[in-house]
């Protein structure tokens, strides 16, 4: 029976003893009478397709609507030529035009290396010294290489970051960090007037590099060389930073992958030993504890195990300054610790200076 | 009874008149001996106005005794803290505006008279040599370098749509442009090399200037001052610890007015708001570097010479760049004497002076300002001749 349903007996109910509503509808809030049942009701009878060998089927198909005593109309199933992209699907891994049979891994700016230094020296088939190269050293214990009233400069500039540039009492790590690199390195580019051709530098902020297909800038770029990486972990929470040792792993890869790719610009894709190594700089920092890398990219061959290997040099873990009070400790009414920061070591200023005039002077 | 009447009505008339005389009367056997020193001891304690009464005299004894603390002040820090901790409605002044004529308004507000042009040069003096030849070209390639780093070489991750490029690639040009030109310019004026360079800091300020009668509310009818807050965030500015010289003398006289605007600020617009009142010119009071140099700003997208002759406001181009720099510079300047003790009872004893370009990433705009005044409160004002001056460039001129 048509009217078998539960729903349908109480649509027809509803519309006799109402008469008939706004568009048959009852009104809003209506109570349904009926017995309520959880059983759901029977499906429709499906429409069957008779498939008689020799005799052609008559259906309803040319008349564009149902027609009793008629047949039901097969069609060819219909494939759309274009679908909105919320509904696309992608084609498995292996059908992908660029799809290649040998697994590429992609390091990022969030890649944690669990295995840390060691992993990245793998990788990049570098060979680790404990401390930064003589000739840096050399510039750092130079006495003409000095500002004047260094020590007084660099306690300013860890003031200015850690309490003054801004109205709070305590600034968080991700405004005082970038602040305190920049400040360092508007410290050091003083030192221009003793050595002009520091002014032949440029900073770039947030660039994209991938070394694998691409060269870091376009051709025709005035400043090629890439100097030194400034590596920040700005996060506020102690869980979003890089562990120190993952840092160095971080700076090891990024440091190479600059080498790698200037290497690439001046010596071709081949993979070679290079007659004139590419040396690349970083320095990574969460504010407070610095890590100096130098890296020395002698080759391109990293496919095989002996030959030349790539040497990089890490001082890890250079402590600017061992705590800052924002707010004066006070104990039963006497200053115990003043404001400013506590442990202070000029040593690490001039590591980073000697970073910096490194290849200028 | 006319003898008690008389009696009376002398005695009503003059009332202060018997106190007076009494005082004389003890005062004067002490004057006239000519062996005595200066100051007279009183033998009474000062008569003043009461400090609780519901009278203006006993208002403004409150009044002078606030004042009295913040003259009395031991630091800097304790003064604006006096200064700023009572919190009340006040209009907040937003520096890069799309009002019309804002920068009329905004010189009535700050006590400010706009040149146009830059400052007269510093007479030579005949004892120094003459600085070297500046070199321009060098210059202009660091320049180029920057413009083209930003605009051309650099790749970034996804390509940048129109709506972003301001931020994206006009700021870190600006960012790059002060930095490079700081470094090369170091070597004529050897205070760069010092200088704190800072990005996006905030610089407030919070001034007081005439009166309005309040017109609704518990205090209706009665006569308050209005307040203003300026909280600035400007892109770049360079400090240093030394204060640059004046452009003129102190008490310059300048024949062109002020103009005076005859309706309430309100129909600028300008909303009034309640909230923190500070003075903060970059950093706090104990950094050595306190003074200003130059500003750099950046207007917004909304504000672009496109966007504001599609409005049909072709003139008010130059008002965008004027207004900016008039408010910017002078809350700059204004928290710069304020951080060295100055206010508007103790007004400024030498000029502060500050610079600033305002720029939309193609039109560069040159501005100096001298504050000569901090007196800008009614009772501050009744006796000041001074004004302060701001000199600018029309932006055209400088295209890039």
């Amino acid at each position: 029976m048509a009217l078998a349903s539960r729903s349908a007996r109480l649509a027809l109910a509803r519309l006799g003893r109402l008469g008939l509503g706004s568009c048959g509808a009852p009104r809003r809030g209506a109570y349904e009478w009926g017995v309520r049942s959880t059983r759901k009701p029977e499906p429709p009878p499906p429409d069957r397709v008779y498939e008689i060998p020799g005799l052609e089927p008559i259906t309803y198909a040319g008349k564009m609507h149902f027609m009793p005593g008629l047949a039901r109309p097969v069609f060819p199933p219909w494939d759309p030529d274009w679908t909105p992209p919320k509904f696309r699907r992608l084609p498995p891994l292996h059908e992908h035009p660029l799809y290649k049979d040998q697994a590429c891994y992609v390091f990022h700016q969030r890649c944690r290396l669990l295995e840390g230094v060691k992993q990245a020296l793998w990788l990049t088939k570098t060979k680790l010294i404990e401390g930064l190269p003589e000739k840096v050293l050399s510039l750092a214990d130079d006495p003409r290489n000095h500002i004047e009233n260094q020590d007084e400069c660099v306690l300013n500039v860890i003031f200015h970051a850690r309490l003054w540039h801004s109205t709070e009492d305590i600034p968080k790590r991700e405004t005082y960090c970038p602040v305190i690199v920049d400040s360092l390195i508007q410290l050091c580019k003083s030192q221009i007037l003793k050595h002009p051709s520091l002014a032949r530098r440029i900073c770039a902020q947030n660039n994209m590099l991938s070394t694998t297909w691409n060269r870091g800038f376009r051709e025709g770029y005035p400043y090629p060389y890439p100097h030194t990486l400034y590596l920040l972990e700005s996060a506020n929470l102690r869980p979003h930073r890089f562990q120190p040792d993952q840092l160095r792993a971080k700076m090891i890869l990024f440091a190479f992958g600059n080498a790698l790719a200037q290497a690439r610009l001046l010596y071709g894709n081949d993979t070679k030993v290079l007659e004139q190594p590419v040396v690349v700089q970083s320095v990574g920092t969460d504010g407070r504890v610095f890590q100096f890398l130098v890296l020395q990219l002698n080759t391109t061959d990293l496919a095989s195990d002996e030959g030349v290997k790539n040497l990089v040099w890490i001082d890890s873990d250079q402590l600017l300054y061992e705590h800052f009070w924002c707010l004066p400790v006070v104990r039963r009414k006497a200053v115990v610790e003043p404001v400013g920061p506590t442990g202070f070591q000029p040593e690490t200023f001039r590591k980073f200076l000697a970073l910096y005039l490194h290849g200028a002077v | 009874m006319a003898a008690a009447r008389c009696w009376r009505l002398v005695l009503r008339g003059s009332g202060l008149s018997l106190h007076t005389a009494a005082e004389a009367a003890v005062k004067a056997p002490e004057v006239t001996g000519p062996d005595v020193a200066a100051a007279p001891v009183a033998r009474y304690p000062p008569v003043v106005a009461s400090l609780t009464a519901d009278s203006k005299a006993a208002r403004q004894r409150r009044v002078e005794r606030w004042q009295a603390t913040v003259h009395a002040a031991k630091s800097v820090d304790e003064k604006l803290r006096i200064l700023t901790k009572m919190q009340f409605m006040k209009y907040v002044v937003y520096p890069q505006t799309f009002a019309l004529n804002a920068d009329r308004w905004y010189q009535s507000f700050t006590k400010t008279v706009f040149l146009s042009g830059l400052p007269p040069p510093p007479p030579a003096r005949p004892d120094t040599e003459p600085a070297p030849a500046l070199d321009v070209v060098a210059l202009r390639d660091a320049a180029c370098d920057c413009l083209l780093q930003e605009h051309f070489f650099l790749r970034r991750k996804k390509r940048v749509p129109l709506y972003l490029e301001h931020e994206a690639i006009t700021s870190p040009f600006l960012d790059q442009l002060v930095a490079s030109l700081t470094g090369l310019l170091s070597a004529r004026n050897p205070a760069l090399a010092n200088a704190a360079l800072d990005c996006k800091r905030p610089v407030h300020f919070y001034w007081l200037r005439g009166e309005e009668i309040i017109s609704h509310g518990h205090r209706k009818g009665r006569v308050d001052a209005l307040r203003y807050q300026i909280n600035d965030k400007p892109h770049n500015q360079i400090r240093i610890s030394k204060q640059l010289p004046e452009f003129v003398p102190l008490d310059y006289s300048v024949p062109v007015e002020i103009p005076v605007m005859n309706c309430k600020p309100d129909k600028l617009p300008l909303f009034k708001r309640q909230y923190e009142n500070t003075i903060f010119i970059g950093t706090k009071t104990a950094d050595p570097h306190c003074y200003g140099h130059t500003q750099f700003h950046l207007l917004p997208d909304k504000l672009k010479r496109e966007r504001l002759l599609k409005q049909n406001c072709a003139d008010q181009i130059e008002v965008v760049f004027r207004a900016n720099a008039i408010a910017s510079l002078f809350a700059w300047t204004g928290a710069q004497a304020m951080y060295q003790g100055f206010w508007s009872e103790a007004d400024v004893t030498r000029p502060f002076v500050s610079q600033g370009v305002i720029t939309d990433g193609k039109y560069f705009s040159f501005f100096c300002y001298q504050l000569n005044t901090l007196a800008l409160t009614a009772q501050a004002d009744q006796n000041n001749p001074r004004k302060n001056i701001c000199w600018g460039t029309q932006s055209p001129s400088c295209g890039m």
